[in-house]
């Protein structure tokens, strides 16, 4: 009996203890939900200015999720809270940004997950619809309407309502505005073909516009050594393990086949079908055909034999490193990471395509409304109206005054501040913007607005590069810029053509995530992952049905069911 | 009340680790009510919704469950059998070395993975393992195709168990040559006499007399039979190979993490403590009973 005593104390101490903290959590709750936001201490007798200072210091959290500055002439070692951004706006506005932490990109949901969890959650946040929809569904979020319709400033309100405020309204519940949407042209989102010209001429070989020709180019550049070096080191067409990404991935080549399964990321796609519903283009038996040319593909080494264990900087080493010729992706992949390859590799020349289809070019999935993140505001946040001055002031560092200093080298990475809203018709306006003044012979951008900046560094940029001049920026640097938003037949050039063609086939769902989607999503995301890889790797192509039937007995038939409520309801047609 | 007068300072000096439990071990134990609970963050555990027993109900009705449940046991029954049989084997070959420094080496190199983190280890296995890494080089130098280690599901299971053994055995072996260490010097001197070679004074003298830590082991261990590693596997997997390698803590990772289903990922993780909790205790009263060990 004696053993016994002092383990019976270290049991009651320990179930006193276990009291105490659950004490002590519902306290910390209740302070929490009980202490309401008060707005009228910031709307002071002054009328609201957008861009106004304010007195006495105004201290805003964030997170952020951060890649490397993507300008290599960025300052080395430079942090996010050293962003020259954030010096600006507190000088400009007294608003000083505290991050409660800052990861790499790629642990952001995880660590933004857990904030959720334990609701310790900053006054700004950069939201995907999900999160959106759960932290809206848990009243976490402050009305922002009054906090826009007094601060936004007049560029901000003509953003805002350029798409007819059809983005905007979809954020606005019970008349609630709660987040602001970032939203941009969907057309970003068209899927092109980059292959490398110079490899294709070594081989003599045309570049592909069917499926037919893309499968023997990407033969050739497997097994005719089209860089040329004598060794058997190249492999076909680039790909990480997730089979639909925001690059490097299978989704144009999924379109060529006239399957439409994902919009990228991890949301599915859903288009028309001959009765007028909406259909998951996902189980779709035009995903089947693809998944059993990219399985022959696999065991002809086109694809990399372990593509499931490369995520993308794996992906991007390869590009970098001359060993893959070809990528299905946007506009963008001359700013990287191609032109990391032309920086490394002087003979490397990459062209922009329509991608192959079954029988000529084929159509790209093009979303009807691309806006994958928010910004949404804390209800606990005493002073909402900063982050829309937050937003009025990332608009304002655009203006030509700001030019000479707002550069990387002096420590201004874009990348990191939030919120960032642009203007939607950003890479439109520098296409046409920069063409113009090439067209006009002009040494200096006319354009005076808060879209300057973007303009005249596009424009430098490709003269620049068009006259082989390296001072400033690589040759790299200055191509992907030229290629990717200026050349006629380039990124944007390109998708230009496309969506004058109407080479597309429209994403029908665009509202937010239904319940059964936000539920079950990340499950039958899993599943559609598993069954995909395994089946490019060799097993059954049979396996497709099963998928097929788990999938739709898993949630996929009530996400239909629900996408197909929201379509009748609510879709503009 | 008198022994604990005695020996107070025995008591203090146990008094961090109590209360490093209490806070870290026992204190989380409240969240367990999440398991009952439709939990909403927002709302704490004191307004969320209880729903029963829905969310066992719910995670016992996933397809996947049962074969990661499988996958779970046959992984951790692998590791915590070979995590007894091979250091005792290193412990018993090391205690047969005669030169000091080698045995030393030794010791050392066999435990050095142990303070490697997962983190760099796994990114270690992934590129010895891969395609036109060092391990196909090998084969293909005996003329043998190469595999896919990482990639395929025959594989995968025999890599995580190997590696965490080979990462984890220097410590068991330092615990068991401590044991061998304790063995009376006489008994062997006695043995020796009556003309026991090394053979038999290490199957009649060492072995006995290391039976109580090796049970001592088995018994703790026998705790952690739901626990496959989960650092581990969460590094070294991918889709492919979810089939054969998918651990439970895995599963409500991913159910908790990425679909944020707080309420059944804590189901889980209730469940596997239960069947934890009786494991030990099952195994602790059978040591006691038939062999009459206990370790309080």
């Amino acid at each position: 009996m004696k053993r016994i005593k002092p383990w019976k104390m270290i049991l009651l101490a320990t179930m006193a203890l276990s009291l105490f903290t659950a004490c002590s959590s519902q306290d910390e709750n209740t302070t929490a939900s009980s202490e309401t936001p008060s707005k009228e201490e910031a709307t002071s007798s002054t009328p609201p200015d957008p861009m106004g200072k304010y007195p006495d210091t105004v201290t805003v959290t964030e997170v952020l999720g951060y890649n490397p500055p993507e300008d290599p002439r960025t300052v080395q070692g430079i942090t996010p809270e050293q962003n020259a951004y954030l010096k600006d706006l507190k000088d400009m506005m007294n608003i000083e940004v505290k991050y409660k932490w800052a990861v790499p990109s790629s642990q952001f949901e995880q660590k933004f997950s857990l904030a959720m969890a334990s609701a310790d959650l900053p006054d700004i946040m950069e939201l995907d619809q999900k999160n959106y929809e759960k932290l809206k569904n848990q009243g976490m979020l402050a009305d922002l309407t009054s906090a826009y319709n007094d601060y936004a400033s007049p560029v901000l309100k003509k953003y805002m309502e350029s798409d007819g405020g059809f983005a905007m309204k979809t954020f606005t519940s019970d008349g609630k505005l709660l987040a602001i949407p970032a939203f941009e042209d969907p057309f970003l989102s068209t899927q092109l073909l980059w292959i490398r010209k110079d490899w294709l001429d070594n081989l003599k070989l045309q570049p592909p516009k069917t499926i037919d020709e893309l499968e023997k180019v990407a033969e050739a550049f497997v097994k005719n050594d089209p860089d040329q070096n004598g060794k058997n080191d190249t492999y076909g067409i680039a790909l990480q393990k997730d089979i639909f990404f925001w690059g490097f991935d299978l989704r144009g080549l999924f379109n060529g086949f006239g399957a439409y399964p994902s919009i990228g990321d991890k949301q599915s796609a859903w288009i028309k079908d001959s009765s007028g519903k909406l259909v998951p283009g996902l189980i779709q038996p035009e995903v089947k055909t693809a998944l059993g040319k990219l399985q022959q593909w696999y065991k002809d080494g086109v694809l990399n034999k372990e593509f499931a264990l490369k995520d993308e900087n794996k992906a991007v080493e390869d590009i970098t490193a001359g060993k893959v010729g070809i990528s299905f992706g946007e506009w963008w992949y001359p700013n990287w990471p191609l032109n990391l390859n032309v920086d490394k590799d002087p003979k490397a020349e990459w062209i922009a395509m329509q991608i192959p289809g079954l029988d000529g070019p084929g159509k790209s999935l093009v979303p009807k409304i691309r806006s994958n993140k928010v910004y949404a505001v804390n209800k606990n946040m005493k002073h909402p109206e900063a982050a829309i001055k937050m937003i009025n002031f990332y608009i304002e560092m655009g203006n030509k005054k700001y030019m000479d200093k707002n550069k990387p080298e002096q420590g201004y990475v874009y990348n990191w501040f939030n919120p960032r809203i642009y203007n939607p018709a950003d890479i439109e306006t520098i296409y046409t913007e920069v063409n113009k003044a090439l067209d006009a012979n002009q040494t200096e951008i006319t354009l005076d607005d808060e879209n300057y900046k973007h303009v005249a560094d596009v424009f430098k940029a490709t003269k620049d590069y068009l006259a082989g001049d390296t001072k400033n920026a690589s040759k790299g640097i200055n191509w992907g810029q030229y290629f990717s938003r200026a050349a006629k037949d380039g990124g944007w050039g390109l998708t230009r053509q496309i969506k004058e063609s109407q080479a597309f086939v429209n994403n029908e769902f665009y509202g937010l995530p239904t319940p059964t989607q936000v539920e079950k999503g990340p499950q039958l995301d899993k599943l559609m992952q598993e069954s995909f890889t395994k089946i490019i790797m060799g097993a059954p192509l049979d396996e497709f049905d099963k998928f097929v039937s788990s999938w739709k007995s898993l949630g996929g038939d009530q996400i239909t069911q629900e996408v197909n409520d929201w379509y009748s309801a609510q879709a503009v047609k | 009340m008198k022994t604990l007068k005695k020996n107070y300072v025995l008591h203090l000096m146990l008094l961090p680790g109590v209360i490093v439990t209490l806070i870290y071990a026992y204190g989380p134990m409240a969240g367990l009510v999440m398991a009952f609970q439709q939990f909403e963050p927002l709302s704490g555990f004191f307004h969320s919704k209880f729903v029963g027993l829905d969310n066992f109900r719910y995670v016992f009705n996933l397809p996947d469950f049962k074969q990661v449940l499988w996958n779970t046991i046959i992984i951790a029954v692998f590791k915590m059998v070979l995590f007894l049989l091979v250091p005792l084997i290193l412990a018993l070959l090391l205690n047969e070395v005669t030169k000091r420094w080698f045995s030393r080496l030794i010791q050392s190199a066999v435990f050095l993975p142990f303070f490697l983190s997962w983190t760099v280890l796994g990114g270690v296995i992934i590129e010895l393992f891969s395609l036109n890494g060092p391990v196909n080089g090998l084969l293909s130098s005996l003329h043998l195709k190469p595999i896919m280690f990482m990639l395929d599901n025959n594989w995968f299971r025999g890599i995580v168990i190997g590696s965490d053994v080979w990462k984890g055995m220097g410590y068991n072996m330092i615990v068991m040559l401590a044991a061998i260490t304790g063995i009376n010097a006489t008994l062997y001197e006695a043995a020796e006499v009556d003309g026991a070679g090394r053979w038999k004074q290490m199957l009649h003298i060492t072995l006995p007399g290391m039976a109580p830590i090796l049970i001592l082991l088995g018994v703790l261990s026998l705790g952690g039979i739901l626990n496959a590693g989960f650092e581990q596997i969460l590094i070294m997997y991918n889709p492919t190979v979810y089939e054969g390698g998918d651990i439970i803590d895995t599963f409500v990772y991913r159910l908790g993490m990425f679909s944020q289903q707080f309420g059944p990922a804590a189901a889980v993780g209730l469940f596997k403590s239960v069947i934890s909790l009786v494991m030990v205790s099952v195994t602790y009263y059978a040591a006691y009973k038939y062999n009459n060990y206990r370790i309080f």
